[in-house]
């Protein structure tokens, strides 16, 4: 009997090791396109001071990951935002955010982040997971290992998810930090109105057929 | 104070009143905004688990145009009734 329980413990031990994926019908290696046409994509930064709170907003991302669709750990690709097209909601402050003391979008016209690996996995349902990410975060030219947490959800291509775009959806959100210092950012030039460290947000939806 | 002071006081009073009530009303921000983000989670999006947010334009007075303006009523008030001082009549 001992051993028949160990042996259960030892099974369901192994499936949360290997079954780290999506337990959907679709299978194989998948393509997920986050150029989104409609604009609906956004990553956005949050600054938080004793000053003022900062949300800063772009609906310009572009890029490619790939996938397993059965092995998570697989993920890989690149996901770009245009620098220049980072809103504030203060036009000033927009063209502050551009010039070289900040961001330079002249010089650094798109700010990066490359997938390396997938560290921890939760499976919150068979279409959606929890996850712990790394890779080369790039602003300024400046290059980076960040860390960071995501929430993946997959739908397999419906009447519904036709609606926003042909093929299987892969929706992404996902959050880290990026500390300004480490890649020239000179934010006390303003009178320290930025936090030194913000909180970056991405919300976007990627599509398989594209 | 004669009457035409009494009344630009009066007025002058009156256009802060307004300016401190419309920055109250636009939530005390300290900078002046010229975009709002609204949300635009649509139920799709939900079921991916994101959410959805976009720019719309609209004007929020911040403290620094309000400080700015107010300054401005302080000094033109000071000015006028400077002009409209009743002149003593010489001896």
């Amino acid at each position: 009997m001992r051993k028949l329980i160990l042996s259960f413990f030892v099974l369901v031990f192994s499936f949360s090791l290997f079954a780290q994926g999506f337990n959907v019908s679709s299978s194989g290696e998948k393509t997920f396109n986050f150029t989104d046409q409609g604009k609906r994509n956004q990553a956005s930064f949050y600054s938080t001071t004793p000053l003022e709170d900062i949300t800063g907003l772009t609906n310009d991302i572009n890029g490619k990951v790939s996938l397993k669709v059965n092995d998570i750990k697989s993920l890989n690709g690149e996901i770009s935002v245009s620098t220049a097209s980072i809103k504030t909601g203060i036009d000033l402050r927009d063209e502050h955010l551009r010039d070289e003391n900040w961001l330079d979008a002249s010089k650094y016209p798109n700010i990066k982040f490359t997938i390396k690996e997938v560290t921890e996995v939760i499976q919150l349902a068979d279409n959606r997971l929890q996850i712990k990410f790394s890779g080369d975060f790039t602003l300024k030219g400046i290059t980076k290992k960040i860390s960071g947490d995501a929430t993946l959800t997959y739908l397999v291509e419906s009447e519904q998810t036709k609606q926003r775009a042909p093929g299987d959806l892969l929706g992404v959100q996902a959050k880290f930090k990026v500390k300004l210092s480490d890649f020239g950012v000179k934010n006390k030039v303003v009178g320290q109105k930025v936090a030194e460290e913000v909180e970056v947000s991405v919300n976007m939806v990627g599509s398989s057929a594209s | 104070m004669n009457r035409n002071q009494r009344i630009i006081n009066f007025l002058a009073t009156l256009a802060i009143i307004v300016i401190l009530a419309v920055w109250l009303s636009h939530g005390a921000e300290i900078f002046t905004k010229t975009k709002i983000l609204v949300d635009n989670t649509t139920e799709l999006d939900k079921l991916l688990g994101v959410k959805n947010e976009i720019w719309v334009d609209k004007f929020i007075l911040g403290l620094d145009y309000s400080v700015a303006a107010i300054s401005f009523i302080i000094i033109i008030t000071i000015a006028i009734n400077y002009l409209l001082k009743t002149k003593r009549k010489e001896l």
